[in-house]
């Protein structure tokens, strides 16, 4: 069987409004990032792959097998959704168990697995706490336990990071791309440093449309000779802003030191730097959005 | 894996505080009505009474409907159920006059003093009686003699106007003449009830038929409140695409979940009908009857299951069609009818398709059993019914697993938010 999700003009409409617009995607084992803004239709894509949502128009298959067969498509995925929770008066052992009967898995399975996962995601010592007793970062690493439980090949992780503290954040970021060594993972994300953290090859998303599909260092590339970098005061920051995409800044006293993109040096006091992936996805929407980006200067 | 599932959803009933409420509901229904109920001795010749039986004869129904409303009459006050409550009547000048009136028609009696008079004699009638006899002093209920050359047509038609002015649910209405004509029971009555009660119906059958027909006014709302809170559960904890994506069927997943609600609300049914059943079987050794030690579950089955069964199933239904609690709005409104339907046909007999079928007498026995075609038809189409609806709930779970329908209240359709 094949590892390989291949999507072919994947069209999403939801009454007059088109949300996702001649999608093409092929994704291969390991991580594969899918970025854009709050709204682009990442959260479709994910549930459309899910099998949440019906497809309108196009080809999807999963490993081989057609997105239409629900059932089959439901063995060799797992989803962890953008807003994860469980029954908060279980125990996070009973929810995992629940869980694991819905995924057809028999009781010494269960027995077996479930340990397993929660030592993997470091819950083993709280297997008997109340869902509602875990803390933020505690239940992601639960919801990735329970996606994982019935060991499927493609797994679908919606916006995971969301609201975490950095400390959780990393150790978040490493589980998957463990877990992305034997199967698909795809992270889907309007936060470019999980992107940058974890995945080699992803796709941009706006406005339902794919605007750029490639590698992480493909993409930063694009910006390369365009992020600089100066120290101004603040009064000659807000001429920058005009200007330029502004993508981060410290104050220093009176002064702030800048980073921005422009198409070629600005002014003498600028220094050329390393583009970044943030520098990159900044520069791509500017291309794509003009004035759209400049609402992402803080990102 | 249904077996299991079936195993972990009655787990969950068992620990949500809704099911609790609605054990501890049942035990307060079968407490204070039945609780202390003594079983029926046999009748021993030369009792002081042997208990009323209701009489067919349209005289004696004409008179005590007459003497009920003479009372009421002259007491300027009235007792109704309009809609199965309690409710006290005070009349206008005109309404007042009018019942006046149809008094005058009927018994030939004119005017509130005439109507005074009328009652006082009954009454001093009734002590004079009491007193000669010596003891305990039985009041009967008040009598009127029908007016010369009044009709049983006419007395029906004038009756009729009577509740209509009363706003319904009051003795004179159609449906309860024929309850105001108790009369005594003789001895060889009595012995033939009796005989019914223990012979035909083991003694065990007409008390389990007294113990559903408490139980069943519960059960006929109560269920809804389970599979309502059962169906939000998913919604509240934000699991159903959790579980939506998961490989069980959405036939597994529903069905296990009905089944482990049905057992869980019959569960407690039975084991409460356990305290009148060994309160049978005591009394049925001593008394030397042969009693059914499977009567109580018989009608828990028979009798109590397909009203829980069908609730049950409207609950499920109408939440994961709407993600709403609109099912106990619908299933609150049909139990309240259906209540208020039985509210005339208490002593059994008449069950219709009424989802709360009433007996509400540990007698009875050849009415239940008259009617048993009818009860039996009753019960089969709202276990069919249940079942249909089981399913249909199950497609609609499918459905919404797919996206492929989603409730709003703009309209029936797929959901706008969540691009």
């Amino acid at each position: 069987m094949s590892t390989t999700i291949k999507i072919r003009g994947l069209n999403q409409y939801y009454g007059k409004k088109q949300a996702l617009k001649d999608v093409n995607l092929t994704i291969e084992t390991g991580m594969f990032g899918l970025l854009g803004r709050n709204g682009a239709g990442k959260t479709t894509l994910m549930k459309v792959l899910a099998t949440l949502l019906p497809k309108s128009e196009g080809q999807v298959s999963v490993c081989g097998k057609n997105i239409a067969r629900a059932q089959e498509i439901r063995r060799i995925t797992g989803y962890l959704p953008q807003e994860f929770s469980m029954y908060p008066n279980m125990s996070v052992y009973e929810a995992m168990d629940y869980l694991g009967v819905l995924s057809g898995l028999s009781r010494p399975q269960r027995k077996e697995r479930i340990p397993e996962l929660l030592k993997r995601v470091n819950l083993q010592y709280d297997k008997r706490k109340k869902v509602k007793a875990l803390s933020g970062g505690m239940k992601r690493r639960l919801g990735i336990a329970q996606a994982i439980l019935h060991d499927p090949k493609v797994l679908i992780v919606d916006e995971p990071t969301a609201g975490l503290d950095p400390e959780e954040r990393v150790r978040f970021r490493n589980l998957l791309c463990e877990i992305a060594e034997e199967r698909i993972v795809i992270l889907s994300t309007h936060i470019v440093g999980d992107i940058e953290a974890t995945c080699e090859n992803i796709a941009v998303l706006d406005a339902g449309e794919i605007i750029y599909t490639g590698t992480v260092s493909e993409l930063t590339r694009m910006a390369e000779g365009r992020v600089f970098q100066t120290e101004i005061s603040k009064k000659e920051l807000e001429e920058l802003k005009k200007q330029c995409i502004v993508t981060s800044m410290l104050t220093l006293g009176n002064n702030v030191m800048v980073r921005f993109l422009a198409e070629e040096k600005p002014f003498a006091g600028a220094k050329s730097c390393e583009a970044g992936v943030e520098d990159a996805y900044m520069y791509l929407m500017q291309e794509r959005g003009g004035e759209d980006v400049c609402s992402y200067s803080s990102l | 894996m249904f077996i299991q599932l079936f195993i972990k959803e009655c787990r969950q009933t068992a620990k949500s505080l809704i099911y609790w409420l609605i054990v501890l509901v049942l035990i307060f229904d079968y407490a204070s009505q039945l609780g202390s109920t003594e079983i029926m001795p046999e009748p021993k010749k030369g009792q002081k009474e042997y208990g009323y039986k209701q009489s067919e004869d349209k005289n004696i129904i004409m008179k005590m409907t007459l003497g009920q409303l003479l009372e009421e009459y002259y007491r300027e006050n009235y007792s109704t159920y309009p809609i199965g409550f309690y409710k006290n009547v005070t009349l206008d000048e005109k309404e007042d006059e009018r019942i006046g009136e149809i008094i005058e028609e009927t018994t030939g009696i004119s005017g509130r003093a005439a109507a005074e008079k009328a009652v006082s004699d009954w009454y001093a009638g009734q002590e004079r009686t009491g007193g000669e006899n010596g003891g305990m002093m039985i009041m009967r209920n008040m009598e009127a003699e029908p007016a010369a050359g009044l009709t049983y047509e006419r007395f029906e038609e004038l009756m009729d106007e009577a509740d209509d002015i009363l706003g319904g649910g009051s003795s004179y209405g159609e449906s309860c003449r024929g309850g105001n004509a108790s009369v005594p029971m003789t001895y060889e009555d009595a012995m033939e009830e009796y005989r019914e009660l223990t012979v035909k119906d083991h003694l065990t059958g007409g008390y389990a038929r007294l113990f559903s027909d408490y139980m069943v006014v519960f059960l006929g709302i109560l269920p809804v409140f389970l599979a309502v809170t059962r169906g939000l559960r998913d919604k509240r904890a934000g699991m159903q695409e959790l579980i939506y994506t998961r490989r069980c069927s959405s036939a597994v997943i529903i069905l296990s979940r009905y089944l482990a609600m049905l057992v869980m609300l019959v569960v407690p049914v039975l084991v409460i009908s356990v305290l009148p059943l060994s309160h049978c079987l005591k009394y049925a050794s001593a008394a030397g009857i042969q009693a059914d030690a499977f009567a109580y579950v018989k009608y828990t089955f028979g009798w109590l299951l397909p009203t829980i069964m069908i609730v049950t199933s409207v609950g499920m239904v109408l939440t994961e069609l709407t993600d709403t609690a609109l099912a106990v709005l619908v299933q609150g409104a049909w139990w309240f009818v259906s209540v208020f339907a039985g509210v005339g046909s208490l002593s059994g007999g008449m069950y219709g398709w009424n989802l709360v079928p009433r007996h509400n007498t540990e007698l009875n026995w050849s009415v239940y059993h008259e009617n048993f075609t009818q009860l039996a038809a009753n019960r089969i189409l709202y276990a069919v019914l249940a079942v249909i609806l089981a399913v249909f709930t199950a497609f609609i779970y499918s459905q919404r697993r797919k996206g492929r329908y989603r409730f709003t209240w703009k309209g029936i359709g797929r959901s706008k938010k969540q691009i």
